[in-house]
């Protein structure tokens, strides 16, 4: 069986390397420029006998439902359900680029950080403690240098490994918003077919976000008026 | 009970962006340590190339170099692709030395037009090569961060220039590249103002036309011509900015990459992603485009014209001749009318049509007869109706289906033909003013 992988990470931090590096044969134009994948682009690769379907999807910052590009990446993850999320992360911009970290976590998805650009990370002068930062976020991450082709093969250990045992990622906020969470996913437990297609937490985050395509979602069920007491 | 609004006020996204924040500012303090470093190189060259009144003059002079560059090194590449045609061409001349008709197909027809077109692949890959070193090194955003702000006062969103650089290769990935512009009016706009950008496949154009009637100046001349063409882009955002898109750009916020030392291997492999489109654009349009040329300019009505003719009389001279009139005042005559009818089908054509009718009259160096019938004048109209009118029959398909709709692909067409006319009409009048109206004069 096919292992199906998504690369997602904030535009320019090197996807489209990883994607060449990973995939034998691929040579998908890499700019040094944001938003050079416009489209997402697929390939594939073989690991220890495995197949894997590698799917580059848009660079983007967040996944709100306002800009096209990041509605696109967000239903996929959502609708096709990746099997492994590899997660690009710039290195010499952990700050920004966790953000959209915590984000596919808050999605559920079986995450792999690859923390990328490593060699510009430690001319900034930063030194980072991947270990620590792995177990804090309770995600395997891998040092890359994707430019010189450095890390490529722990990073597909670390998919294998992902794919073999799926461990989805959990996101815990601090308890007044935890309260919140947990009072709209209880209402929101009702609608079975609901919150087996969208996992609950998030769909509670995205409802206190007011988020438009979710809220789309809830109205005119049952379910309306419930969630509207608790923002009243 | 708690209420969203007691927890995280009256904007519960932003204040959640915010939590998110505080959350990986925690996870950070215990997994991260920043060193000063001072400023990086990248810093430090960006004081220079982003500078408020360096910024543009630099990108004119990168620009310029750039094309410079492509037109020098090219020359001896030409000629070894030129050597080698010759003598491939004088063998199957006498191969065929028996038969006048087949003689004349593959000497007027495919080594007159199609190979005539092959070693202007030279200035295209080299072009192509020096694009991919500026984007890879980073500069390629820049550019648009440097343009934005004399974009910004014209009422452009300065994200429109990273298809606007793109376009120097092709107009139609240009065009799709317009997808990551954020604004429905800012994406139309710069998908309606970058056919005017000089694409590769107008290069040839210019190569031959800036050797026969302007030697000495070449770079120059064709450095003008993409000035031109930057000028006119943005003149068209600015137009349609004012007129059917009114508003104000959407806030420009683009990361700027650090600098790299762009690898040989990534630059080459990426000129030859490029420039591959046009190898196979010339191994089956262009082949296929000359037989049929070499027919419509060797046969008229009249049947096979024969050796050395009077090609106006032919298909192609006839075809030519319907639209001379209307460029009669620029000193077209049938031959360029022609040519501007065939490259609408590739910009390259031209050239190959050229060459084609030029052989078949007899003239074997294309250059000189242009420069004995023509006055640069008349030239200089020529290479901005070229780069200035429809762009290729592909790129109006690309604007088609990125615009969805053919309202403004037709106004794109119609406007593009108006706004070419306008400005060779200003040039040849402008170059016949200081003497250059005259054939054989430069």
């Amino acid at each position: 069986m096919t292992v199906r992988v998504a690369l997602i990470g904030n535009p320019n931090v090197g996807k489209s390397v990883i994607f060449n590096n990973l995939v034998p044969g691929a040579r998908q134009h890499v700019g040094n420029w944001p938003g050079k994948t416009v489209e997402k682009k697929t390939g594939k690769y073989r690991y220890n006998g495995e197949e894997y379907e590698l799917v580059d999807l848009p660079g983007c910052y967040s996944l709100t439902a306002r800009a096209v590009d990041e509605l696109v990446s967000r239903t996929y993850i959502l609708e096709e359900k990746p099997d492994v999320v590899v997660n690009i992360v710039d290195a010499s911009n952990v700050e920004r680029n966790l953000y959209l970290t915590l984000l596919l976590m808050e999605l559920e998805a079986n995450i792999v950080v690859a923390l990328n650009q490593m060699d510009v990370a430690k001319s900034k002068g930063y030194t980072i403690r991947t270990e620590k930062l792995a177990s804090r976020l309770g995600i395997p991450v891998v040092e890359t240098i994707a430019t010189q082709k450095v890390g490529m093969e722990m990073l597909k250990k670390a998919i294998e490994n992902a794919a073999k045992s799926p461990k989805p990622a959990f996101l815990t906020y601090p308890s007044d918003i935890e309260d919140l969470i947990e009072k709209l996913v209880t209402i929101l437990s009702v609608d079975a077919s609901l919150v087996t297609h969208h996992p609950a937490r998030w769909l509670a985050i995205k409802l206190i976000e007011r988020d438009k395509e979710v809220l789309e979602m809830i109205q005119g069920t049952a379910l309306d008026s419930k969630i509207e007491e608790v923002f009243a | 009970m708690k209420r969203v609004k007691a927890v995280l006020g009256d904007d519960p996204e932003i204040a959640f962006a915010e939590k998110r924040y505080n959350m990986i500012g925690e996870i950070l303090e215990e997994c991260l340590t920043k060193t000063e470093t001072g400023m990086t190189f990248s810093d430090k060259l960006d004081k220079v190339l982003l500078n408020k009144y360096l910024g543009i003059p630099i990108f004119l002079i990168l620009v310029w170099a750039l094309f410079q560059f492509s037109i020098e090194a090219s020359g001896v590449f030409m000629a070894i692709i030129e050597t080698a045609l010759v003598t491939v061409g004088e063998f199957f001349g006498t191969l065929l030395a028996g038969n006048e008709m087949a003689a004349s197909l593959v000497q007027d027809g495919i080594f007159g037009g199609f190979a005539f077109i092959l070693p202007f692949l030279a200035p295209i890959f080299l072009m192509f090569l020096g694009i991919a070193w500026l984007e890879d090194s980073g500069y390629f955003a820049r550019a648009a961060f440097v343009m934005d702000k004399l974009l910004r006062k014209l009422g452009v969103h300065g994200k429109t220039f990273i298809p606007m650089m793109l376009g120097f290769g092709c107009n139609i990935p240009a065009i799709m590249a317009c997808r990551s512009i954020e604004g429905e009016k800012d994406r139309m706009i710069s998908i309606l103002s970058n056919p005017y950008i000089s694409c590769g496949a107008r290069l040839p154009v210019y190569v031959l036309f800036a050797a026969a009637f302007f030697p000495g100046f070449e770079g120059s001349v064709i450095f003008s011509m993409y000035i031109l063409g930057l000028a006119v882009a943005i003149f068209t955002a600015w137009l349609l900015r004012k007129t059917f898109f009114k508003g104000e750009p959407e806030p420009f916020i683009m990361e700027l990459p650090i600098y790299r030392v762009p690898t040989l291997r990534a630059s080459v492999l990426h000129m030859w992603e490029r420039g591959v489109v046009f190898l196979k654009k010339a191994g089956t349009w262009l082949f296929l485009g000359a037989i049929i040329l070499w027919f419509m300019s060797a046969f008229g009505p009249a049947g096979y014209l024969g050796i050395d003719p009077d090609v106006s009389v032919s298909y192609t001279g006839i075809l030519g001749g319907l639209i001379q009139p209307i460029f009669a005042p620029l000193g077209f005559d049938w031959r360029l009318g022609a040519a501007l009818i065939f490259a609408f089908l590739a910009k390259e054509i031209a050239v190959e049509s050229l060459g084609i009718i030029f052989a078949i009259e007899g003239d074997i160096a294309i250059g000189g007869a242009l420069a004995g019938v023509f006055s640069p004048a008349t030239a200089a109209a020529f290479m901005i109706f070229i780069l200035l009118y429809i762009p290729c029959v592909a790129a109006v398909g690309t604007i088609k289906s990125e615009t969805n709709s053919w309202k403004w692909t037709l106004f794109s067409v119609v406007y593009s033909i108006i706004i070419a006319y306008v400005i060779a009409a200003i040039a040849f009048a402008l170059l016949s003013a200081i003497g250059l109206g005259v054939i054989g004069g430069a």
